[in-house]
């Protein structure tokens, strides 16, 4: 058999080759429309106000304090190593410092940290054991992120598709509540998508199926042409109309083909990565055009970009660095080597962000002003203050980008709020002006002062 | 049509011949040289329509139907001309009723056998086996499943392996303790595993209960060696039907999921469990399998083998059509097509995930392009029901892997062309007239299983076999043994007593309150039990299904019915001499055709007129609604039957549908034997009419069971529809003596109805062919 020879020389790297080819037999390849992201005309509707979006970033294991908060200087920020490649951004950033989760209750606080993080309400009891502290279950309220989304999905004109997309880079198939950060309720987590190609099959996955039936209608009908001549008129009958109605479904789906690959721009995915540790710098970025390209597409105005998951043991070999995240980050401050280790993880995760924020930035808002960053509002958080005495004082939230009318280029200090009150913030920016959220008893003030 | 409001599609005349007006008295006197067709003309073509076509606004119904002339004359002489009688009877009716019968009244357009697409369940059974890897049906079949107990440490779930048992049922409830010694109470968890035996096509929806931690996978691929035993096992583990790993709020939660799955197969199950420092430990797994209600699955319906993961598409599809009463793949409709395409591409996906298991080929084999053309090969082969000749094999198999972009992409484009190739979905396409051994060998298997040839038949075929008579029996005795037969058997009982339909058997819960979903269930089962005893003992005696005194019972349904069972699950329990009369007194049936207050002999008539003794009854002239409540109460149910249907019009069809349906009035609503109806002693005894219009004494169910045995009718209609379910094609495309040859087989091995399905089988499959021992 010389083709199938031929496949074999070809290629030296079978499985490599074939993802690629894989998805360019379906339409989807590299060779698929260039990444446009936002034509005008995509969206259905007009927004009733300016565009506002929301996105949640994670990444666990705490942070360095004296590397992360910024010098409060005269003119802007002087930022520190960590955020050092958010330099660019400097002056739509705001970094809060004094913003504690001040939720306690069942679970350890690698736990309540992530899994509270955004529905500051305490977690179930339940039966998942952390390294201390008593075993626990799912957060008992709807994390903001979600609640947004609801308060956007109830209203015809900021409904879209999805409403929100939970997006995963290296997140380990389990569901715990050291995994989930988003809750559609209580007892409810929601459960992030960290396989690209998967991501894409839920944003475009029927039109790959319509290819691959456009791509085997004409053998079918000329199958059936080809029977129907041997049989008698009663039983051709039978054929023919079979054969009328495969060719109308064929025009059919051909006339949505083309009129879909006029509207939708498909992102353009390397199609050789495999989900596997040492690629993790590749699926973020092929996750991060997904996430933008779903808002240029209107596909949802929330999103969720999850890191691992707390307690996460990545080995970050692409920084040249062997050991499991959560082992270094354990380590004490006088290990100037696992510091330094720290510095580059952490430094790295602010790489994606300013990757995210650029993307953004250089895409046209879609039918309005500036770009996609004006109306984006990214929140960079952890779930825990700093990881060797596992505090959940003073998280590191940095928010980036613009749209919900607060005060960018600056560093405050909000003294011990608990975090209940930054997302109510969040909730007000989008309108949404609720009193309360997760735990009552910690929101005494309302939302801070962001403005 | 006065109101269209009757409960009961009941109940029309086999035949009806209306008024005639005589506007020209003269024309009556004109009586010489009398022939059967100038009296026709003259008294009742007006009506009727010179060919008994019928006539709009007259009597448009055609003169076509099943009563033998000797009825038709007598039914002429009493009533035709309708207002008129009178004007034609003795020699005048004889003529005229032997014209009619001879010109068009028994003829019925000739049969033929016509080509037709796959049935949906022809569709799913195929494509289940096209993927199937292997037998799935192992010699030593243990009930239950196997249980693995853990002692857990920390965060290991399954730290050390304490103890292995076989479990009959998940449904446990540890309290504080822990469920076997030498565990600790703590902290400790259990693996199940092994295989589910669904019964019936449809979805199933499964339910896992407890406070602590759970997972349930349902037809996935387990792993091999310990990765099961992970609870992290990363990426690589399957997709848990229900995932309740967590506890949460220290509540016993319920998590329903539910799952499209094909009747008689067995799926891989697996339930982990685990409990860490809850207060108490519990879990229990039910499901509510099609037309059943929640229960716990118990022991027969599990196995402790573990087979591989079957094929099933999730895609629903139109129902096909049945209006000649069976279902056949007649019809091609765009919802057809779309949800076969959708089917399609839903297994072409589910190849694509599932490609390394299916073809055995993994990426870093240096032959895995051969491996996956070779798993293509195979696919195509099994769904066209032979093995490719070169053309084919370049056609569908060698161009498809040079113009592809991957191998992978060629074995997903094979799998939609074969799915969607008239080869595929037209089984008989170029075998019509002269099926070869291959297309004998496609016929057999859907004959028998629904489905494509197994190995065996496909290897036979590559021979040349089966080609004689006997070669053809052989493999269809041998086919005989497979689960697959027994489904298809099944379901044509389903059909046949009208099983498959939605029916509301839920009562009055004020008159029955004991009846419940549960009920339902339970008697549904014991009607299954009861048809597989009766077609796979040794004599499979057709008789029996009508004539046997006992009825498979639990403990509850028993109590139900009045008896006593010792011990568990179902068992025979023998009636009182006269009670009880096969399928025609059993409570399932009995319960379906009646009211949800009293039984309903007009239902039950129909049912008996239609499905036992296979005579045609055509819809109402004018639907009559049958209001209980504006009727004197103090009639019996059967009193106000027959003041309802006493119009001469409605009695040409109740005479026979009362006369059937009073025979069981001895029946409530839920099957239980009575002798008081409304504080009246039950009178089931009636006169009915056969269609040769013989008179027959019934004095109940036992004495109309009796007769059904013997009626040489109601064995013919039993023996076709069997025929038309197996086959779906009419039994006299077969040859005008087909049926009657095919009775004569039946009634000479007394009635077996395994044997009859062989000569089905071999009458069917080897159609077209001149063979000498045929």
């Amino acid at each position: 058999m010389p083709e199938l020879n031929a496949w074999a020389k070809n290629n030296r790297s079978m499985k490599t080759h074939n993802r690629r080819s894989f998805l360019r037999g379906l339409g989807l390849s590299g060779a698929a429309l260039p990444f446009l992201a936002g034509l005008p005309g995509l969206r259905g509707k007009e927004s009733a106000g300016p565009m506002q979006r929301l996105v949640i970033m994670f990444s666990p294991n705490g942070t360095l304090p004296n590397q992360y908060w910024p010098n409060p200087g005269e003119n802007g920020l002087s930022l520190k190593p960590i955020m050092k490649p958010l330099e660019p951004f400097k002056d739509r950033l705001l970094t809060l410092k004094g913003v504690h989760n001040r939720i306690r209750g069942d679970g350890d606080n690698h736990m309540r940290g992530i899994s509270c993080l955004l529905t500051a309400k305490e977690l179930h009891r339940g039966n998942i054991q952390g390294g201390s502290h008593t075993p626990a279950g799912w957060a008992s309220g709807i994390s903001i992120d979600q609640e947004i989304r609801n308060h956007l999905q109830s209203q015809d004109s900021t409904r879209t598709r999805f409403g929100s997309l939970e997006f995963g880079v290296a997140v380990p198939n389990r569901a715990d509540p050291w995994t989930r950060m988003s809750y559609a309720g209580s007892n409810k987590p929601l459960a992030p998508i960290d396989d690209p190609y998967r991501m894409l099959q839920k944003m475009y996955g029927r039109l790959k199926d319509r290819d691959s039936v456009v791509s085997i209608l004409d053998d079918v009908s000329e199958d059936l042409k080809k029977v129907a001549g041997r049989l008698g008129q009663e039983d051709r009958s039978l054929l023919e109309e079979h054969l009328a109605l495969v060719r109308q479904v064929e025009q059919d789906l051909k006339r949505a083909k083309d009129s879909s690959d006029n509207q939708h721009a498909e992102p353009e995915l390397d199609p050789e990565i495999e989900l596997v540790n040492d690629n993790t710098p590749q699926i973020s970025r092929m996750q991060i055009d997904l996430l933008v390209n779903g808002f240029a597409n209107d596909m949802m105005r929330v999103a969720s970009l999850q890191f691992m998951r707390s307690v996460g043991q990545a080995r970050m070999r692409w920084l040249d660095i062997e050991e499991g995240h959560h082992s270094l980050s354990h380590k004490p401050d006088k290990d100037a080597k696992a510091q330094q280790k720290l510095l580059k993880i952490n430094t790295w995760f602010a790489g994606e962000l300013a990757y995210l924020c650029k993307r953004l930035e250089e895409t046209p808002e879609p039918g309005g002003d500036g770009n996609m960053l004006d109306h984006t509002t990214i929140v960079w958080l952890n779930e825990l203050g700093k990881g060797n005495n596992h505090t959940l004082d003073n998280i590191p939230f940095t928010i980036i980008g613009g749209g919900l009318g607060f005060k960018m280029g600056r560093f405050l200090d909000m003294k011990g709020s608990p975090h209940n009150r930054l997302l109510l913030s969040l909730a007000h920016g989008f309108g949404h002006t609720i009193e309360k959220f997760g735990n009552p008893r910690l929101c005494g003030g309302g939302p801070l002062d962001l403005g | 049509m006065r109101q269209v409001d009757h409960r009961v599609t009941q109940a029309w005349v086999p035949f009806a011949l209306a008024a005639v007006c005589l506007t020209n008295p003269a024309a009556a006197a004109e009586t010489n040289a009398k022939t059967g067709e100038s009296i026709y003309r003259r008294l009742c073509a007006e009506c009727h329509g010179s060919q008994g076509q019928g006539v709009r606004e007259e009597y448009k119904e055609p003169l076509v139907g099943d009563w033998a002339l000797e009825k038709l004359t007598r039914f002429i002489s009493r009533n035709m001309p309708e207002e008129n009688a009178g004007l034609c009877v003795g020699e005048d009716a004889n003529l005229v009723a032997k014209y009619i019968f001879n010109a068009f009244y028994s003829k019925r357009p000739p049969a033929r056998k016509t080509l037709t697409r796959l049935t949906n369940r022809q569709y799913r059974e195929s494509v289940a086996d096209i993927f199937r890897k292997g037998p799935d049906e192992p010699g030593n079949r243990e009930p239950g499943l196997k249980a693995s107990y853990f002692n857990s440490k920390g965060m290991n779930k399954k730290d050390a392996l304490k103890h292995k048992q076989v479990d009959q049922r998940i449904d446990f409830d540890f309290g504080a303790a822990a469920p076997i010694d030498g565990i600790k109470a703590e902290q400790f968890s259990i693996a199940w595993e092994g295989s589910l035996r669904t019964r019936e096509t449809g979805f199933h929806e499964f339910r896992v209960t407890t406070p602590n931690g759970a997972r349930l996978y349902v037809n996935v691929n387990l792993k091999d060696g310990d990765k099961n035993y992970r609870d992290d096992a990363s990426k690589e583990s399957q997709h848990a039907l229900i995932d309740a790993w967590v506890s949460s709020g220290n509540k016993t939660r319920s998590e329903t999921a539910r799952i499209f799955l094909l009747g008689g197969r067995d799926y891989p199950i697996r339930l982990d469990y685990f409990k860490y420092k809850e207060k108490t430990g519990s879990i229990r797994l039910e499901w509510l399998p099609p037309r059943g209600a929640w229960s716990v699955p118990g022991a027969h319906d599990f196995s402790t083998h573990m087979p591989s993961r079957q094929l099933i598409i999730q895609t629903p599809f139109p129902p096909d059509d049945r209006s000649l009463g069976y279902e056949r793949g007649s019809y091609i409709s765009r919802e057809w097509l779309e949800a076969t395409t959708h089917a399609a591409v839903e297994v072409a996906n589910q190849v694509d995930k599932g490609l390394g298991v299916l073809s055995g080929a993994r990426a870093k084999d240096a032959d895995k392009v051969e491996r996956l053309k070779r798993f293509a090969r195979s696919v195509l082969e099994r769904a066209f029901r032979r093995p490719l000749d070169k053309e084919e094999s370049k056609h569908y198999l060698d161009d498809r892997f040079k113009g592809a972009e991957s191998p992978e992409v060629a074995v997903k484009r094979v799998v939609l062309l074969a799915l969607k190739s008239p080869h595929f979905i037209y089984p008989d396409l170029l075998i019509q007239d002269k099926p070869d051994a291959h297309g004998i060998a496609a016929r057999l298997a859907l004959g028998l299983w629904d489905s494509i040839p197994d190995e065996q038949l496909l290897k036979a075929a590559i021979e040349g076999k089966p080609a004689s008579r006997k070669e053809v029996a052989a493999q269809a005795r041998r086919m005989l043994q497979d689960r697959r037969t027994r489904v298809k058997v099944q379901a044509f009982f389903h059909h046949w007593l009208d099983m498959d339909s939605e029916h509301d058997l839920l009562k009055d819960s004020r008159i029955y309150p004991e009846f419940g979903r549960e009920s339902i269930s339970d008697l549904r089962h014991s009607l299954n039990l009861f048809i597989d005893e009766v077609v796979w003992s040794a004599s499979s005696d057709y008789r029996q299904l009508l004539l046997a005194r006992h009825l498979p019972l639990n403990g509850t349904l028993a109590r139900l019915y009045g008896k006593k069972v010792e011990g568990e699950g179902f068992q025979r329990v023998e009636f009182e001499q006269g009670r009880r009369a096969g399928l025609i007194t059993h409570p399932y049936l009995l319960s379906t055709f009646s009211y949800p207050n009293n039984s309903s002999p007009i239902h039950r008539g129909v049912f008996l007129t239609r499905h036992l003794l296979g005579r045609s009854l055509k819809p109402p002239p004018e639907a009559v609604s049958f209001k209980e409540n504006e009727l004197d109460p103090s009639l019996t149910m059967r009193e106000k039957v027959t003041l309802v249907t006493r119009e001469r019009t409605c009695m040409r069809c109740h005479g026979t549908i009362n006369s059937l349906g009073f025979s069981l009035e001895h029946y409530d609503a839920l099957g239980r034997w009575r002798k008081l109806e409304n504080k009246k002693p039950v009178n089931a005894a009636s006169d009915y009419e056969t269609e040769d219009g013989k008179m027959i004494r019934l004095r109940g169910a036992r004495s109309l069971a009796e007769f059904a045995v013997n009626h040489e009718g109601a064995q013919k209609a039993f023996v076709r529809q069997f025929f038309h379910y197996m086959v779906k094609q009419p039994v006299d495309a077969y040859g005008e003596k087909a049926l009657e040859n095919l009775h004569r087989h039946f009634k000479k091995t007394n009635f077996n109805i395994i044997s009859l399905t062989v000569e089905i089988l071999c009458l069917s499959s080897m159609h077209g062919l001149k063979t000498t021992d045929q």
